[in-house]
């Protein structure tokens, strides 16, 4: 046992490069969570193909910078960067000698761009035999609707996402961000895992084509099947639950400006307790609401009648003493709820700081795992544009400091 | 079976590990979900259901959360239990445990009391349970309601009107999340241990996973100390922006990205001309609004006003399909809004191979599942078995692999071992 420990690194993907060539959020969130992990990702940027992450949210708005967007910074954290020409051979060369050194090379650009860019498979396999090339993009790289663009809400709308959220009888509510950016960017993290560990075991690498809109359809699956089983069509629900149907389950309005807490009693026990830290005699001992059916059955003058009460709480309080009562109930909370105010949160660090360049010490998200072992770690911030492209060329791909300054005057790197 | 993670033995014990143990057994790994004799899990109940006829062998959601995996029975409150889950712990790479910190060590069972298999040995022991196995809320009873509300997602998203609560998506999503890091980790760890030979535990947060799930809420507030604002079919935000969600003529919804407004003016003329055709161009021949296409989108003018209100209006008078493919035919980001069961006939998504027939249990015929939203060049998925029934494998485990003989099955099962 001791013979093999010796091989532990102290985090998980200690030793896996990744080539980045990703933008807006899908594909850096993906290698996000690879250099939480302790691969070195890379990320290749050039002007032509600009990440407008980094205009986007501006820290200093009177003074903006690529280096200053708070959300360029928290998704490309743990990361490297450098910048590249790919239409100038000595940029290319650069590119094509990174790749070289890599275990994979990810990509999100809409399908067939980065063959265009010239690095389809093929050529990715000359450079590299056992290279793993990823590709995340809306309606993936084989199909008839490849061409399609999206963006989150676009892949969200067409998945299902978008309606299964919010009242029947009213518009879909959606979701108030791109959820399935975020999304695409987990499933490819666990393509490019699993890639990785099948190339561990085997040597053999492979193209893993990653599609936004099918991540998204995984969570309307049980409503696929409901309609080729029962032939029912997917009705939005709200904030009730229909499988299974318990009641109370709904989000009632507490003193304040827009302050809310869930409440979700799944047994005759939670909703007693429930009524009795709201001191609500009259509910319960209304007939209308004494069992579970009853209670879904007039859900709607459930809520009503609940929110009578709940009105006069404020939402965090309310939550500790439901918990306290074995009821689940959650404030809704903000960002401001859970950077400043969320006691569990803080206790497992999850906000953790690092520091950067141009934007200061700040706080980021954390990966949301622990491993007892081979933890990930918080190093640093997102780079600078261009910033490790000397250190890499010198260091890492073998060109003297002049070749540096010289493609480097060359606008090639 | 085939896939990257083929030759993968995981155990899964627990309710909210569904997800996780799905993705990795549409990758390969022999996933056996582990039950408790008599009822089985939760999703056994949870609707809905063939027929609506409520069974444990006609939910929906266990047909679908399963698929791909085998199933046996198992108590770990007994002490035949207990033996029979140390000799299948041995056998198993990973653990995906999600019955919550501490829980199964009550009986012994747990992750401390085989603390030595994943310290010192090749196992893998990954709990996903709420709020992760320390802090102050850990022990706290949640369900997916809960979780969307404490992580954020909810204040994010809901309706323009404030009166009306925010919402929850429908969904389980907080299982997706717990889920999908739970199986980053997992395959993190079985990775490392390809160098070390050594396995670790791994201690996934559901309300973490959430919490960093919620996109520019962070950096609003972390860099700008500002909070989102929920709005109607459309991102959250510091400030109201413009409606990007509308009627069409069918009943169906349609996505505009961004408003209507194209980003660029490369198809202005063929979009014209399909407002043409049915008159709905107004006056946005007028050169003014093909200049005010390339203008600052963060700018609001008059004439992006009006642009975005004259293809609102025109959406609204024809089908959402229609609006899809002949916007998505001039590169527009424009979405029919769908419910799930409409993309089943797509055929992109048949082209792809993307939903693979599975058989439901009760139900004569094979379904389509949505199981792999990936495609491996080397190691494609083969999705080959549905759900299993309650305790159908425990023959072949208990006998097959543990050796046991009738008689022992028989003794197990009767006194609710197994």
């Amino acid at each position: 046992m001791a013979e093999t420990s010796a091989n532990r690194g102290p985090r998980p993907l200690e030793g896996v490069r990744v080539v980045d060539f990703s933008w807006i959020v899908a594909g850096p969130q993906c290698t996000r969570i690879m250099a939480d992990l302790g691969a070195d990702v890379i990320r290749v940027e050039n002007e032509s193909y600009l990440d407008s992450m980094r205009n986007g949210m501006q820290v200093y708005p009177d003074r903006p910078s690529l280096n200053g967007s708070g959300m360029f910074n928290n998704m490309s954290r743990n990361k490297r960067g450098v910048t590249a020409n790919i239409w100038h051979p000595g940029g290319r060369e650069m590119v094509e000698r990174l790749i070289k050194t890599a275990d994979a090379v990810l990509e999100n650009f809409s399908a067939g761009a980065f063959e265009r860019m010239g690095f389809g498979m093929d050529h990715l396999r000359e450079l590299n035999p056992n290279i793993i090339y990823i590709s995340i993009s809306g309606f993936g790289h084989a199909g008839i609707d490849t061409t399609y663009i999206t963006w989150g809400p676009t892949a969200q709308a067409v998945s299902g996402a978008t309606v299964m959220s919010g009242f029947a009888d009213m518009p879909p509510a959606g979701w108030g961000y791109s959820y399935l950016d975020h999304t695409a960017g987990y499933y490819g993290a666990i393509a490019l895992l699993e890639g990785l560990y099948h190339r561990k075991r085997t040597g053999q690498g492979q193209y893993i084509d990653v599609a936004q809109c099918e991540t998204g359809m995984m969570m309307g699956g049980v409503a696929m099947l409901d309609y080729q089983v029962n032939g029912r069509e997917y009705v939005r629900q709200g904030n009730h639950m229909r499988w299974p149907a318990t009641a109370p389950h709904s989000v009632y309005r507490c003193s304040g400006d827009d302050r809310w807490i869930a409440i979700a009693c799944e047994t005759d026990e939670q909703w007693e307790a429930l009524c009795e830290v709201l001191n609500a005699d009259d509910l319960a001992s209304d007939p209308l609401f004494q069992t579970n059916l009853s209670r879904v059955q007039a859900q709607d003058q459930l809520d009503a009648a609940i929110e009578k009460y709940t009105r006069t709480w404020d939402t965090r309080e309310l939550m500790y003493v439901l918990q306290a009562a074995g009821v689940p109930a959650g404030t809704a909370q903000t960002s401001e709820d859970k950077m400043e105010h969320d006691a569990q949160l803080r206790a497992r660090d999850f906000y953790a700081t690092a520091d950067h360049p141009y934007l200061g010490v700040r706080r980021f998200e954390g990966l949301p795992l622990h491993l007892s072992a081979t933890d990930w770690e918080l190093r640093g911030g997102a780079p600078g544009f261009g910033e490790h492209t000397e250190q890499i060329m010198t260091e890492l791909l073998g060109y003297t400091a002049d070749e540096f300054a010289q493609l480097k005057a060359e606008i090639a790197v | 079976m085939s896939g990257p993670l083929n030759g993968v033995r995981i155990l899964e014990i627990g309710d909210r590990g569904e997800a996780a143990g799905l993705l990795l057994a549409a990758a390969g790994a022999d996933v056996i979900r582990v039950e408790m004799p008599g009822f089985g899990s939760t999703g056994r109940s949870q609707g809905p259901f063939v027929g609506d006829n409520p069974g444990p062998e006609r939910s929906l959601h266990h047909a679908y959360f399963n698929v791909n995996k085998r199933g046996i029975t198992l108590d770990p409150s007994t002490a035949d239990g207990i033996t029979l889950w140390r000799r299948l712990l041995e056998r198993a790479d990973v653990v995906i445990d999600s019955t919550g910190p501490g829980a199964l060590d009550e009986f012994g069972a747990g992750y401390e009391s085989f603390r030595p298999l994943w310290e010192d040995g090749k196992l893998i022991w990954a709990c996903i349970t709420p709020f992760g196995l320390t802090g102050p809320w850990k022990d706290w009873e949640v369900n997916d309601l809960i979780q969307i509300a404490l992580g954020g997602p909810m204040m994010s998203t809901g309706y323009d009107d404030h009166e009306i609560a925010p919402i929850r998506p429908d969904g389980e999503h907080s299982l997706w999340m717990g889920g999908e890091f739970g199986a980053i980790g997992i395959i993190a760890a079985l990775y490392e241990r390809e160098n070390s030979g050594l396995g670790q535990m791994v201690d996934c947060s559901i309300h973490e996973s959430v919490s960093c799930t919620v996109e520019g809420a962070f950096p609003n507030w972390e860099y700008a100390q500002r909070l989102v604002q929920r709005q109607t079919g459309r991102h959250s935000s510091p400030a109201r922006t413009a409606p990007w969600q509308f009627l069409a003529a069918d009943g169906n919804y349609v996505n505009l990205m961004g408003g209507g407004i194209p980003r660029t003016r490369g198809n202005w003329k063929e979009l014209m001309d399909w407002l043409d055709e049915f008159n709905a161009a107004d006056n946005l021949r007028e050169e003014r609004y093909e200049a005010a296409v390339h203008s600052d989108p963060m700018v609001a003018t008059e004439e992006r006003a009006h642009i975005a209100e004259v293809i609102g209006k025109f959406v609204t008078s024809r089908p959402a399909e229609e609006i899809y493919r002949r916007g998505q035919g001039l590169h527009l980001p424009w979405a029919v809004i769908r419910r799930p069961e409409q993309n089943l006939d797509d055929p992109h998504w048949n082209a792809r191979g993307f939903f693979s027939e599975v058989e439901v249990t009760g139900f004569d015929k094979k379904v389509k599942m949505p199981v792999a939203p990936y495609q491996f060049s080397e190691t494609p998925h083969a999705i080959t078995r549905r759900a299993p029934m309650l305790g159908e494998h425990n023959y072949e485990v208990y006998h097959g692999e543990l050796g046991l003989d009738a008689m022992q099955l028989v003794a197990l099962a009767g006194s609710g071992a197994i």
